[in-house]
């Protein structure tokens, strides 16, 4: 888990203040992941539609499972657009 | 008989008024099979992200729904045969549901704790 510290200088992350930076500050709380609910989403994808990762979203690995899972059906439903697609 | 939801996106040029007529002809599929109707929202027109059979806007809904596997499934191969159904998507709503008892179960838990030591509860939060 430490040895990929460094990639946490793809985004500043809030409150850095432990030297290894474990989790990003716990950065969003979602209760329920839906599909439908795109304003939630929104908050896991990049400007070019890409899930964020992990490392930046700070949420645990099921969460992030559910996250992935419901941007993909979402983009199947042209909620959301796939990456790539605008610009 | 499973838990469903079905979201179709309609044709934009189809009138509005018709969309909810038009929809409950198509479940009369499950209701014939002995399932049930929970649920049927429409959205209206919508923004698509990305253009569907070159059109840039779809009407939405989203139908919940008991039945079994079988009058779902001919459900989505009827919806799919009609010119006016650009795309759907049939999903089992069990664990979504789950999901939302559960984070409703959490915040009522938490509600309490802070209710009944709300010095240590303002620390944890």
């Amino acid at each position: 888990m430490a040895g990929k510290a460094s990639g946490g200088a793809r985004k500043p992350l809030r409150g850095g203040k432990g030297a290894k930076a474990l989790a990003p500050a716990k950065a969003i709380r979602v209760g329920v992941i839906d599909y439908k609910d795109v304003a939630t989403l929104r908050k896991f994808v990049s400007e070019r539609g890409k899930i964020r990762a992990r490392r930046i979203t700070g949420v645990s690995v099921q969460e992030q499972r559910l996250i992935a899972k419901a941007v993909k059906n979402a983009r199947e439903m042209a909620l959301l657009p796939y990456a790539g697609a605008g610009r | 008989m499973h838990q469903y939801e079905l979201m179709v996106i309609l044709d934009p040029e189809i009138d509005e008024r018709t969309v909810a007529p038009s929809l409950d002809k198509f479940l009369n599929v499950i209701r014939n099979d002995g399932g049930t109707i929970e649920n049927v929202d429409i959205w209206g027109k919508r923004r698509l992200a990305y253009e569907i059979n070159k059109k840039s806007e779809g009407i939405y809904a989203v139908v919940n729904f008991t039945s079994s596997a079988d009058a779902t499934v001919e459900l989505d191969r009827q919806l799919k045969l009609s010119e006016a159904v650009m795309r759907t998507k049939v999903l089992r709503a069990e664990e979504a549901i789950a999901m939302v008892a559960a984070a409703a179960k959490l915040a009522d838990e938490k509600a309490a704790r802070k209710a009944a030591a709300p010095a240590k509860a303002s620390k944890d939060a």
